[in-house]
């Protein structure tokens, strides 16, 4: 592995902490739980082992394209307070071992794919690593205020991978979820982007408040809240889940979508506290957690 | 003659082994045990494997 923190001539060893925060672990986890529900929640059975190998390949993957995100945008994320210190703006870490270890973080995570399931999933794996560093990281986001709409693609292929793992093809509801992980993003990503306002100007973004200005990035959120509304309960009328996941979506939806109303329709002035930003931003990771979690319990015990 | 540390007088911060050393110690240990894991993992595969394709 390469060397990196320079010490006069001699260069110090990677700490090993260093390397797994470039993977971000918290993404990791989200990232990890949909793929897993998507896996749990495909039709037929699946040998323990090769599930847990799967679902490895695809939390590896997810390390790998944190860890190149993370090597491409250390000059931006020096100017964040939020991401200052993280190993590469920090210091802790050399440029090179990052990068090397995010394409060798890759690299065997689809070996690992392909081993323990089928080429299918392997495939979108890969497709999901090169959306996220080219598309998402390189491409969109230092360009475009859109960047978090599309970007969200990157973020919602999880649950596909796990079924695709699975079955070996893909089927309406994996879809579904790819869907209402792609509609979510927008209002989690722009909810924070409304608390840490002056973090992605100072480091240049274009995420939308910075761009289009608060009210019409408030008004955005509603938007989405309501789409996203609707592609969480459509898998119950379109007789893919039942009446459990029904009732989750319909309620949990409909918290979201009144916490988005409070967001929404709200303005603020000099020194404002955001609590109703920071309150749909954590409402909005549990509701993904129970959502998913409903789309399993409805699979295994219909009611 | 001075007894000076010539990394000192240059601006360099002193290089320290220890650290240097438990980094490596820490690292390879790490290493070892995921190779291990990692070992262990794939045969498990291929005895899945095997079983579901008998």
């Amino acid at each position: 592995m390469a060397q990196s923190l320079t010490h006069g001539e001699t260069v110090l060893p990677a700490d090993w902490r260093d390397l797994f925060a470039l993977t971000k672990p918290r993404v990791m986890s989200l990232v990890v739980f949909t793929a897993l529900c998507g896996l749990l929640a495909a039709p037929g059975e699946v040998h323990p082992v090769l599930a847990f190998s799967s679902i490895l390949a695809i939390a590896l993957g997810a390390g790998a394209s944190g860890a190149l995100n993370q090597w491409y945008e250390a000059g931006i994320d020096a100017k964040m307070k939020r991401t200052a210190g993280r190993p590469l703006p920090a210091g802790r870490l050399d440029p090179q071992t990052a990068l090397q270890f995010g394409v060798g973080l890759a690299a065997f995570s689809l070996f690992l794919m392909l081993f323990a399931s089928n080429w299918q999933a392997t495939l979108l794996l890969l497709v999901s690593i090169l959306f996220y560093v080219f598309v998402y990281t390189m491409w969109l986001k230092p360009r475009t205020p859109q960047n978090i709409v599309i970007g969200g693609a990157a973020g919602a292929f999880p649950p596909l991978i796990g079924w695709v793992a699975a079955t070996g093809s893909v089927a309406p509801l994996p879809v579904l979820l790819f869907l209402l992980i792609f509609l979510w993003t927008p209002p989690h990503f722009w909810a924070l982007a409304l608390f840490v306002r002056s973090d992605y100007a100072a480091a240049g973004i274009p995420m939308m408040p910075v761009v289009a200005g608060e009210k019409s990035t408030r008004r955005q959120i509603l938007f989405y809240a309501i789409i996203m509304a609707i592609g969480a309960i459509a898998p119950w009328p379109l007789g893919y889940t039942g009446a459990l996941y029904g009732w989750t979506a319909v309620i949990l939806s409909a918290i979201f979508v009144l916490l988005s109303i409070q967001v929404g329709t709200r303005t603020t002035g000099e020194g404002d506290r955001m609590q109703p930003e920071k309150r749909l931003f954590a409402y909005s990771i549990a509701y993904l957690f129970i959502l998913f979690g409903a789309v399993v319990a409805d699979h295994w015990w219909p009611l | 003659m001075t007894d000076e540390n010539p990394q000192e007088t240059s601006g360099q911060e002193p290089f320290d082994e220890a650290e240097y050393r438990r980094r490596q110690r820490s690292r390879a240990n790490l290493m070892a045990w995921m190779l291990g894991a990692l070992a262990i993992l794939f045969f498990f595969i291929t005895i899945a494997k095997m079983q579901i394709f008998a």
